[in-house]
């Protein structure tokens, strides 16, 4: 059927496959014809100022200079001549000459681009090296300036040629003058030193390639799949078959999964398209290419990488068919095309940011991730845990666009004039619980980027900025949204007493559980010490007085962190998961915020814990002075070296057993959060709708 | 005397409604009942009529029985399924024709009727001969290879109609089938539609046009603002207005309605 779209077939494989090689050609031939105009130049130049024979002499020695040098030495030859001139700069501007050389002196300490030192024998034909005299005063250095208009061609070819010339001249006789005066061998040859790449050519022609492979791939992708992509959701509604399309015994998922499938075959099919066609010009020798670059890519190589794009295919077929299905018409989705565009090739660049390892917060961000993991393979460095982890999140990622197609493909706006659904409407808590998830993923993006911002900033502003400007701000902006109680969204309950003596018993076991899940962790993703070691000196610094660490990493997130964490979003996910699953959903969600990889395990334990003592009390408070004293315990082991990250299995089994006291108190003393079973009530009802 | 409806042969309904409701939310109109507690039953070999004007709720009506809209309360099954609990097997034992062709302008007409016997779950082997089949009975042959965007009204109509059978469902749906097309073409419509009754097939159908009810309908539900004022074989109700005319009849029973809008009247029930 795509291939019947005439206009799809001239715009997307035709008119590129033409207008590529005409480009090529194009430009290659208006290079060359630029290069043989300016390489067969005559420069024509003024010369004024006082210091004007000294100019002339220069030039003079410089033409002798180029003269005597053996044909095909000189890598720019050209000719050049001086024209009389009445008022240089009125020539200069008219095109009669390209270059004025200004000859002058210049204060001391101040020479010019061309500038040399000056002396009595200067003006003689050979410079010589005189003594200064101690108490003769500093005569003025000659300089030369090369004026020329920025906005003509020949003259800044001409500016510059003559510029690298006569400082070629200085510099031979520089040398010949050294060497008249006994130096053994020429400057550059004493002392000199040389640069080795111990790289393989393979390997120089894999970094490159690995820089901008994910790009071009997310380029083709989302120009070519487009085409139809936007067609199958936003033209189907247009054209009302898609009215028709749903009335039929397939399932969303199956016609979900079709338009994916079809998407993704045209964009490869277009994307392979424009390899062959690129192939033509390496054939013809338009488009240059590294002779290694088959070494970079050996067939194994190629299948990883293969497996390693597809979920980035995915992804990108999936933002393509949400836009269309966001979109009423056609022309409603090319309008979402372009931002959709732009943004989707930020992560793709992220293996041009130097420096940046995919063993970091990068490997959790989708795309971004499998660009890094491929410049990585193709280096020939195969980090497994990290590789799996990239491509899990991007799948995921893949996954979450796909429902989100299922969920526009069960919209009634797709059918009917109706804007929203009864919980749009309402607003409130029902439409906070269904948008909790986009909120605290832009909240994510925001910490990403302020942190990485203020990577360097004091430690007491960072958390300032984290704490309060992104985790305060943005909870009261999801109050203030969806007109939640404070009290209700923040679990403002007063516990039973005993809950405070269950938390004292808690902090010390969690503390040493946490840790255990780190060193668990680690087994799997080995931290290096350094990095540990960075890290202890960033949050420790010596610096700042101990009474503000310990409010600034003790008290403001024990505050901050659990209004978002454990008020907010644990306020979002009960009723509509098990109480487990919030537990841990909570704790995971956390862990992601610490945006650090070795951090992620104990701040994800800790997490759990303490949603799991939010939910047993139906009250925040408990979990407060948790996170307090978990953070004060760290703060206080590391100031004063106490070694728990070093006990052995004991002291963690230890530490599990007093956690497992604590929480048979809680249990015990429960008063669990409002509507924890709502979870219950929710699944029939939901199971009775008509979308799958 | 005995009613109307005991004439219809006792035999199970293939299409159950009970007090199926729809609420639409948005911003301009606030809160908007476009089917409000509606009861109806639908048996084989029957053409079952929604009589309303536009706005009635009547397409709304349809599109939750071909379960694109999902029921705001109530429930229904056809042939035996439930709306909520099956809604694939509800799709597969029906044909939904729109009040637009809808039909892809890229596909010829064979391919049309192929690609949908496919997707309705027709099994392989059989599809070549049921697209055949399709092509004989509703006169495609001369246009069967030709894309369908390149076919009259008319010729697309047919198409439509064919794709609808394609899976040859025991209920069909039609919403507005006649809209847009000439006299000849809607009466061949009407005959086609007459065609699959006399096969056995429940149909339900939905017009404004009084004419078109008259003649097609063994039962009529007259439906407005959501609500079906009143449902009955058309002598029956003549014989309870005392009107002949079902425009008349029609008149009379949304004038009742505005009428009792105040007293807020329940919907009749046609089960």
């Amino acid at each position: 059927m795509v291939l019947r779209d005439r206009r799809l077939l001239l715009t997307s494989v035709v008119l590129p496959i033409l207008v590529m090689p005409l480009m090529f050609l194009g430009s290659n031939w208006s290079l060359k014809k630029r290069e043989a105009k300016l390489q067969s130049l005559a420069c024509r130049y003024a010369v004024q100022g006082p210091e004007a024979e000294w100019v002339r002499d220069l030039m003079s020695r410089t033409r002798e200079r180029l003269a005597a040098e053996p044909k095909g030495t000189n890598t720019a030859p050209f000719e050049f001549e001086e024209v009389a001139c009445t008022n240089a700069l009125a020539a200069l501007e008219q095109g009669e000459i390209h270059v004025i050389l200004e000859g002058g002196k210049t204060p001391a300490g101040a020479a010019g681009p061309a500038g040399e030192p000056a002396g009595p024998a200067a003006a003689s034909r050979k410079p010589e090296l005189r003594p200064r005299s101690n108490s003769a005063p500093a005569p003025l250095p000659r300089s030369l300036r090369l004026v020329f208009m920025g906005n003509h061609d020949e003259s800044v070819t001409c500016a510059h040629r003559l510029q690298e010339a006569l400082e070629a001249t200085r510099r031979a006789e520089r040398v010949a003058l050294l060497l008249e005066r006994g130096l053994p061998a020429p400057p550059d040859k004493i002392a000199a030193f040389s640069l080795v790449d111990v790289a393989t050519p393979g390997q120089v022609a894999g970094v490159n390639l690995g820089r901008v492979l994910t790009l071009l791939l997310v380029l083709f992708m989302l120009t070519g799949g487009a085409v139809v992509a936007l067609d199958s959701l936003a033209g189907e509604k247009e054209r009302g078959t898609l009215e028709t399309l749903l009335t039929t015994g397939a399932t969303r998922l199956e016609i979900v999964v079709a338009k994916h499938l079809l998407i993704i075959t045209v964009a490869l099919g277009i994307t392979l398209a424009q390899v062959a066609n690129l192939l033509v010009y390496v054939g013809l020798k338009l488009v240059p290419v590294p002779g290694s670059l088959a070494a970079a890519v050996t067939p194994a190589t190629g299948a990883l990488l293969l497996v390693l794009l597809l979920p980035v295919a995915a992804l990108a077929s999936g933002i393509l068919l949400l836009a269309s299905g966001r979109a009423r018409t056609y022309k409603e989705a090319q309008f979402y095309f372009f931002p959709l565009f732009l943004l989707g090739l930020v992560p793709a660049v992220a293996p041009l940011l130097p420096g940046l390892p995919l063993r970091s917060a990068v490997a959790i961000v989708p795309v971004a991730n499998i660009a890094m993991g491929v410049r990585e393979v193709l280096i020939g460095s195969f980090d497994w845990p990290m590789l799996a982890l990239a491509w899990v999140t991007t799948a995921a990622a893949a996954a979450w666009t796909t429902r989100g197609v299922l969920g526009y493909l069960s919209a009634e706006r797709l059918i009917t004039s109706s804007e929203r659904d009864e919980i749009e409407f309402l607003g409130g808590l029902p439409l906070f619980r269904r948008r909790v998830w986009a909120w605290f993923a832009v909240l994510w993006a925001v910490l990403l980027v302020v942190s990485s911002y203020l990577e360097k900033a004091d430690l007491r502003l960072q958390l300032l900025v984290n704490l309060v400007g992104v985790f305060f701000l943005g909870s009261l902006l999801m109050l203030r949204t969806y007109r939640l109680d404070p009290r209700q969204a923040l679990a403002l309950r007063q516990p039973r007493p005993a809950v405070w003596l269950g938390v004292l018993f808690a902090v010390p076991g969690g503390m040493l559980a946490a840790i255990g899940a780190f060193h668990l962790l680690n087994f799997v993703i080995p931290v290096p010490p350094q990095v540990l070691e960075g890290f202890q000196q960033n949050v420790l610094p010596q610096d700042i007085p101990f009474v503000q660490l310990l409010f600034f990493l003790s008290v403001l997130p024990a505050f901050f962190e659990e209004i978002a964490f454990r008020g907010l979003l644990l306020h979002g996910l009960v009723g509509r998961f098990r109480p487990v699953t919030v537990a841990v959903l909570v704790g995971v969600v956390f862990g992601l915020f610490h945006l650090a990889l070795f951090r992620f395990a104990p701040t994800a334990c800790l997490g759990v814990m303490l949603a799991a003592v939010t939910l047993l009390t139906g009250s925040i408070y408990p979990a407060m002075l948790w996170h307090f004293l978990s953070n004060l315990g760290g703060v206080l082991a590391a100031r004063f070296d106490i070694p728990l990250a070093h006990l052995d299995a004991g002291g963690y089994l230890a530490g599990a057993g007093i956690l497992c006291a604590a929480f048979w108190i809680l249990w015990r003393n429960r008063t669990p959060y409002p509507g924890l079973n709502a979870w219950r009530d929710t699944r029939p009802r939901a199971s009775q709708t008509c979308n799958e | 005397m005995p009613s109307a409806c005991s004439l219809i042969p006792p035999v199970n309904p293939t299409v159950i409604v009970r007090d199926l409701t729809k609420v639409f939310y948005d911003d301009s109109r606030g809160e908007l009942r476009a089917v409000d507690g509606i009861n109806f039953d639908c048996r084989p070999g029957e053409i079952f009529g929604l009589l309303g004007a536009n706005g009635a709720g009547k397409t709304t009506t349809l599109r939750m029985l071909a379960t694109i809209l999902k029921p705001t309360a109530g429930r229904a099954t056809v042939m035996g399924h439930d709306l909520a609990t099956a809604p694939e097997a509800v799709r597969r034992s029906l044909g939904f024709s729109s009040a637009t062709t809808a039909l892809y302008p890229r596909l010829t007409a064979r391919e049309t009727l192929d690609f949908f016997a496919r997707i309705n779950g027709c099994p392989a082997e059989r599809v070549s001969a049921r697209v055949e089949e399709l092509i004989d009975r509703f006169g495609i042959g001369a246009y069967a290879d030709v894309r369908v965007d390149r076919l009259s009204q008319g010729m697309k109509q047919k198409v439509a109609i064919a794709r609808t059978v394609a899976h040859d469902p025991p209920v069909l749906i039609f919403d507005e089938p006649t809209v847009g097309l000439d006299v000849l073409n809607a009466l061949d419509m009407q005959k086609l539609i007459a065609a699959f009754r006399d096969e056995g097939k429940t149909i339900l159908f939905s017009t404004h046009i009084m004419s078109e009810a008259q003649k097609l309908c063994d039962r009529i539900a007259i439906i407005h603002q959501g609500r079906i004022h009143a449902c009955d074989t058309l002598a029956s109700l003549r014989a309870a207005t005392g009107l002949y005319y079902l425009e008349d009849i029609f008149v009379h029973y949304v004038e009742q309605s505005r009428s009792q809008a105040g007293e807020s009247p329940a919907s009749t029930s046609c089960a």
